[in-house]
C-alpha cells in the first residue's frame, strides 16, 4: 500500500495553482488542491480538478509517426530522429538557416523552451524561434518594456487579497480565464475593495462589480484617455510620483486633453457621468491594480492599449507598491516562462537582445559556438506566411497547434502545406500534427520534471508522477537526442535540474534559481539575480527598470475592420471556463467536455429577434474570410450589434473568421474585432 | 494543550501502534509541503503533523476499495471521525478494519473553525484512541446568527448574491468526504443546466445542500476549497439544525443511529458499491 502525494502545478492557465497528484501504488487516483500554496490556497477551478483527466486518454501518442503518402506509419525513435536530422541538415545547407523555423511552447517547461531556442540559435544559427505568446501578450511586452523597461506583470496575485483597495479590470473575463486570480479579487471585494469592470461583455466579474462600463469593442484608447482626462482635470493625479519618477507628462497632457468625457462617450458609448465616477473611484482608492488580458492586447492597437494602461497607472502613482500595478494575466501555464527563456525571435533568455554584440559574445562563449545570428528572426505569423511564400522550408513545432489558434486558419493550413518538411512534437495528433511529416510523441505535464513560470513571475517546480505512455519521451529529452544526432555540443544534460543550472548562469533575472531552492522555498519570483536574493514580489520599487517611467501618449484609431451593411456585427472571441485554448486537452477530459461540448455564439436577444433566430437554434456566421455554423445562446450580457464566439472548437473554429491584420509593433493579430454577418439555418 | 505537544504525543502513539498495522494514514510534512501519506515505518513519523487538514475520509474509501483486508490506521480529528461514521453507515468504509487515533482540536482551532463539536466522540466505533484535552464548543458563525434573524425573502437574496460568485469548480463536492456518488445530480442536465456561469440559482447549490442534509458533518472542507469564498457551511449548518429538530438526528455522532432521510427513501439509498 504505497499512497503518497506529489506536489506539482496546474497545466492550464497562468495563475499557477498548486495541486497534489494522489498516487496509489504508482497509479494516479486523484487530484487534491495544495492547501498551503500561496496563490491557490487549497482551491482549484474545474480545470485544475480535472487536470489529470486526459493523461491516459487512448488518443495519446505512444510512438513516433512518419508520413507515408496520405497515412502515418509508426516508427522507432532511431528512424524518426534520423529523418528529422537529415532533413533539417539538408534544408539548412541548401537554403540557409533562414529557411528553418522553430516554435517553442507555452505548455512546455522552462527547460524545454530554453533548449528549443538553443537548438535554433546555437544549432542552426537562426533566430526564427517564437511561440504563441505572440498571439496573446506580445503588445504587453512591447508596451510595458517601452514605458517601464520590463514587460512583465508588475505585482503578485496574493497581493490582491492582502493589499489592493481598488481593481480596474478590462478585457479579462477573470472568473473564467484566470479563476484563482479572481478568487483573490473576490476576497478583496468581501473585505471592502472597490471593483470597476470595463468590457464589451458583462462577464461574471462585471456582474459582481461596483461599476460596470460597456464600451464598443476596439475603443479602448479612447476611454483610457478619457479616464486620464478626468483624473488630471479634477486634480486627482499623483503629482509627486509624476515629478519624481516619470518623464513625458506634458506630452501626455497634450494628447489626453483632447478626450473630454463627452467626446469619449461619442466614440465608446460610455456615458460621461459613468466614466467620471469610474475615474474617481480608481484614483481615490490606493493601492489600485489594473488587471487585463487578451481583450486589451488582441487588437491592431494592442500596443497602444497597453501604453495607455501604463500611463494611467503612472498618473496615479500606482506602481512600485504592493497591491497596485499593471497586471497582464498570461493565458497559459508557462507563457511567461517561454518568453523568459528567449523563445522569441528578438531576444535570448531574460530578454537579452540578439542584436547586442556583448550578449552575442557572452552566449557564444557559454555555448561554445561561433557566428550566432544577430538579425531578428521571424514571428509565428510571419513564419507561417513565409512558409506560404516558399521562403521557409522546414518547421519544428513543439506542443503548439497554430492551425487552430492562428488567425485566418484556412490560409494557415495552405501555408503549412507548402513546407518541405514539418516536424510536430505533441501529446496528441493535433490539427497541426496531422499535416506533419514526422510526429514525435512528447510527455505531458505530469510525466516530466521541470519548472513553469506563472503570470506573476513565479517560478515553480512541476514534478514527474507517472511515466509517459508507450515510448513517448519528455520534450527536453527529445531535443537533446536530436541535437546529439546532429552532432551538436552542449545538449548532454542529465536532467532538467542541470538545464536550469545553465539557465541560471546565462539569464541574469534567473541567476538565483536552483531546484534545491525551489524545493525548499516552494517558488521564486524573478528577478532573483543571485542565490541569496529573496526574489521580487513587485517590480519598480523606488526606481523603474529603465530609470524613469515614461508616459507614452497615444491617439485613438479605429479597428482595422468595422461593421458595414454586408457584415453588420462586430465579432469578438474569447474563452469558456470549461475549455482551454484549442481544446486538445480539455475536450478529452469528460467532466470538462460535458459542460460545454458544443460551439456556440452569444448574441443579444434584440438582435436575435430581429434576425428571427431561435434558441436553441443553428446559425451560420460569415466573415470576409470564412464561415462556421454554431448553436445560439441569447444573452443580455453583450451589447446589441456585438456577438461572441469562444475559440476552442475545431469544428467551428472562430479563427476561420478572424483576420490576420497585425499590430504594427507587436505583430499580434486582431482577434477581438472583426465584422461578420449572422444567418439562421434550417428555421422558417 | 499546545499543538506541538499534541503532535509529540501523537507520534508516540503512532510509533507504538504502527507495527500492528498495514499502514497509517496521516499528514506528512517534507521540505516541499504537507499532504496525506500512508506511513509504514517508525522513522517516517518525525514528519507526521496535524495540519493542514485534508479530507481523509475520501482517501480511506479509496484505500479500502483497493485493500479490503488491510488493517489501516488513520489519524483523525473530531470532524474526520464523524465523516467516517457517516461513510460507514452508507457502506463506503469498513469500520472493523480501521484503527483511529483521534485527536481533540485545541480551543484556538475550534474557534477558528467555529466548530460546535471539537472533541472526538467515538460512540460505537470499534477501535479508537482519543488524544488531547477536550476544548469547549466555539461560538456560532456570525453569519449563522444573522441568517436566523433574516426573513425568508432576505435569506433568499443573501444566498442569491453569494452564489452569483460561484465559478462552478465543483470543489465543494470534490473535496467533501461525504460526496461519493458515481453519478452526481449536479452534473445531470435534468437538474442543472450545463455550461453556465455562475451555475443556475438555486438548483446547483440547493440540490447539493439537500443531498448533504443528513450527511454533512461540518468539517468545512467545502468552504475552504471554495474559490468564491461562499460561506457554504453556514447553509449546511442551518440544514443540520433542521434535521436535528425534525428527526432528532445528528450526523456523525453515533455509529448505530440510522440516517433518517435514507430510511424514508428506501429505493434511493441502496448503498452504492465502492468505486
Ligand atoms: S485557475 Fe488556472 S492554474 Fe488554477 S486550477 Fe484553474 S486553470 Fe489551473
Ligand atoms: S462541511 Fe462541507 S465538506 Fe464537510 S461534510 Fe459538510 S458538506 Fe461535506
Ligand atoms: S466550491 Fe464554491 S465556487 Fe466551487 S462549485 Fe462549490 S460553491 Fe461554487
Amino acid at each position: 500500500m504505497d499512497y503518497r502525494n506529489i506536489l506539482t502545478v496546474c497545466p492550464y492557465c497562468g495563475a499557477g495553482c498548486g495541486l497534489y497528484l494522489q498516487m496509489l501504488d504508482g497509479e494516479m487516483v486523484g487530484v487534491l488542491p495544495a492547501k498551503e500554496h500561496p496563490v491557490s490556497q487549497g482551491k482549484l477551478c474545474i480545470k485544475g480538478w480535472n487536470a489529470a483527466a486526459f493523461l491516459r486518454h487512448p488518443d495519446r501518442l505512444p510512438r513516433p509517426l512518419i508520413r507515408q503518402g496520405e497515412r502515418f506509419q509508426e516508427a522507432s525513435w532511431e528512424e524518426a530522429l534520423r529523418l528529422v536530422a537529415e532533413q533539417f541538415r539538408r534544408i539548412s545547407s541548401r537554403y540557409g538557416p533562414e529557411a528553418l523555423g522553430f516554435l517553442a511552447s507555452a505548455k512546455c517547461t522552462n527547460e524545454e523552451n530554453y533548449l528549443m531556442q538553443k537548438l535554433a540559435r546555437a544549432g542552426f544559427k537562426t533566430n526564427n524561434v517564437d511561440h504563441c505568446a505572440r498571439l496573446c501578450h506580445a503588445p504587453t511586452v512591447a508596451g510595458l518594456a517601452a514605458a517601464f523597461g520590463s514587460g512583465a506583470m508588475t505585482n503578485s496575485t496574493p497581493e490582491f487579497s492582502q493589499h489592493t483597495r481598488c481593481f480596474l479590470i478590462t478585457g479579462s473575463n477573470t472568473t473564467e480565464g484566470h479563476p484563482l486570480i479572481a478568487s483573490h479579487i473576490l476576497k478583496a471585494k468581501q473585505q471592502g475593495a472597490k471593483l470597476i469592470v470595463i468590457d464589451p461583455r458583462q462577464v461574471q466579474i462585471g456582474r459582481l462589480a461596483d461599476i460596470y462600463l460597456c464600451p464598443q469593442p476596439g475603443t479602448d484608447v479612447a476611454w483610457l484617455n478619457g479616464l486620464m482626462y478626468v483624473i488630471i482635470t479634477e486634480g486627482l493625479a499623483d503629482q509627486q510620483f509624476i515629478q519624481t519618477r516619470t518623464e513625458g507628462f506634458d506630452q501626455l497632457w497634450e494628447v489626453v486633453q483632447q478626450y473630454p468625457p463627452d467626446r469619449v462617450a461619442q466614440i465608446t458609448g460610455i456615458p460621461a457621468a459613468q466614466l467620471q465616477t469610474a475615474a474617481r473611484m480608481y484614483a481615490q482608492n490606493k493601492p489600485a491594480a489594473i488587471i487585463y488580458a487578451m481583450g486589451i492586447t488582441q487588437h491592431t492597437t494592442g500596443t497602444d492599449n497597453v501604453k495607455c494602461i501604463a500611463n494611467l497607472a503612472m498618473l496615479t502613482g500606482n506602481l512600485g507598491i504592493a497591491g497596485a500595478g499593471v497586471n497582464p494575466l498570461r493565458g497559459q501555464n508557462n507563457v511567461q516562462g517561454a518568453c523568459d527563456m528567449g523563445a522569441l525571435p528578438n531576444v535570448y533568455p531574460a530578454y537579452q537582445p540578439v542584436s547586442a554584440p556583448e550578449v552575442k559574445a557572452k552566449l557564444e562563449a557559454a555555448w561554445q559556438v561561433e557566428g550566432l545570428p544577430e538579425q531578428i528572426g521571424l514571428t509565428v505569423v510571419e513564419m507561417i506566411h513565409a512558409a506560404g511564400q516558399g521562403n521557409l522550408r522546414a518547421m519544428y513545432i513543439m506542443a503548439e497547434n497554430p492551425l487552430l489558434s492562428d488567425p485566418d486558419i484556412h490560409d494557415a493550413r495552405q501555408c503549412l502545406e507548402q513546407l518541405e518538411f514539418l516536424v510536430v512534437q505533441d501529446i496528441f495528433l493535433s490539427e497541426t500534427a496531422q499535416l506533419a511529416d514526422v510526429v514525435l510523441p512528447g510527455a505531458a505535464w505530469a510525466e516530466k520534471d521541470g519548472t513553469f513560470t506563472a503570470t506573476d513571475r513565479r517560478i515553480q517546480r512541476v514534478r514527474k508522477a507517472l511515466p509517459p505512455p508507450g515510448e513517448a519521451k519528455a520534450d527536453w529529452e527529445i531535443i537533446c537526442l536530436l541535437a546529439q544526432r546532429l552532432g551538436l555540443r552542449g545538449f548532454d544534460f542529465a536532467g532538467p535540474a542541470q538545464i536550469m543550472e545553465e539557465v541560471a548562469r546565462l539569464a541574469p533575472s534567473y541567476g538565483g534559481v536552483s531546484y534545491e531552492r525551489l524545493d525548499r522555498e516552494g517558488f521564486l519570483q524573478w528577478p532573483v539575480p543571485s542565490p541569496d536574493h529573496p526574489g521580487t514580489p513587485y517590480l519598480h520599487k523606488e526606481k523603474f527598470t529603465r530609470g524613469l517611467g515614461r508616459f507614452l501618449p497615444v491617439h485613438f484609431q479605429e479597428a482595422a475592420e468595422l461593421p458595414d451593411e454586408e457584415y453588420p456585427f462586430i465579432l469578438t472571441t474569447g474563452r469558456s471556463i470549461f475549455q482551454f485554448h484549442t481544446g486538445t486537452m480539455t475536450r478529452r477530459s469528460p467532466k470538462l467536455e460535458q459542460e460545454a461540448p458544443e460551439p456556440y455564439i452569444e448574441i443579444h436577444p434584440e438582435d436575435a429577434s430581429r434576425l428571427g433566430l431561435k434558441m436553441p437554434g443553428k446559425v451560420r456566421v460569415i466573415s470576409r474570410r470564412g464561415q462556421i455554423e454554431l448553436t445560439t445562446r441569447f444573452t443580455e450580457q453583450i451589447r446589441p450589434g456585438v456577438v461572441f464566439i469562444p475559440f476552442h472548437y475545431a469544428e467551428a473554429a472562430a479563427n476561420a473568421l478572424t483576420q490576420a491584420a497585425l499590430d504594427p509593433v507587436a505583430k499580434i493579430p486582431e482577434y477581438k474585432v472583426c465584422a461578420v454577418r449572422v444567418e439562421p439555418i434550417g428555421q422558417s | 494543550m499546545k499543538e506541538n505537544e499534541l503532535v509529540e504525543i501523537l507520534r508516540g502513539c503512532a510509533a507504538r501502534k504502527l507495527p500492528e498495522l498495514d499502514g497509517l494514514l496521516g499528514i506528512l510534512r517534507t521540505t516541499e509541503g504537507a499532504a496525506p501519506y500512508v506511513f509504514h515505518h517508525c522513522e517516517e513519523l518525525a514528519g507526521l503533523v496535524l495540519s493542514p487538514r485534508y479530507p481523509l475520509g475520501g482517501i480511506v474509501r479509496v484505500l479500502q476499495a483497493r485493500y479490503p483486508k488491510a488493517r489501516l490506521g488513520v489519524v483523525v480529528r473530531a470532524c474526520d471521525l464523524r465523516g467516517l461514521v457517516e461513510l460507514a453507515k452508507r457502506g463506503q468504509v469498513a469500520p472493523d478494519r480501521l484503527y483511529l487515533l483521534a485527536v481533540a482540536c485545541t480551543p484556538e482551532e475550534a474557534q477558528h473553525c467555529r466548530c460546535q463539536r471539537p472533541v472526538p466522540n467515538p460512540t460505537g466505533w470499534p477501535q479508537v484512541e482519543v488524544l488531547g484535552s477536550p476544548a469547549a464548543a466555539a461560538e456560532a458563525h456570525p453569519l449563522l446568527v444573522q441568517n436566523e434573524r433574516l426573513g425568508l425573502a432576505e435569506r433568499w437574496a443573501f444566498w442569491r448574491q453569494e452564489f452569483a460568485k460561484c465559478i462552478k469548480c465543483y470543489g465543494c463536492r470534490n473535496i467533501c468526504p461525504e460526496c461519493f456518488c458515481q453519478a452526481c445530480a449536479l452534473e445531470d442536465p435534468l437538474w442543472v443546466e450545463r455550461g453556465i456561469l455562475a451555475p443556475p440559482f438555486p438548483t446547483f447549490h440547493l440540490v447539493r445542500a439537500m443531498h448533504m442534509a443528513s450527511r454533512c458533518v461540518g468539517c468545512r472542507q467545502c468552504e475552504l476549497s471554495c474559490p468564491a469564498h461562499i460561506p457554504l457551511t453556514v447553509l449546511y449548518e442551518l440544514l443540520r439544525r433542521d434535521v436535528a429538530e425534525m428527526f432528532g438526528y445528528q450526523a456523525g455522532e453515533d455509529l448505530s443511529a440510522q440516517p433518517p432521510l435514507s430510511l424514508s427513501l428506501t429505493e434511493e439509498t441502496t448503498p452504492l458499491p465502492n468505486p
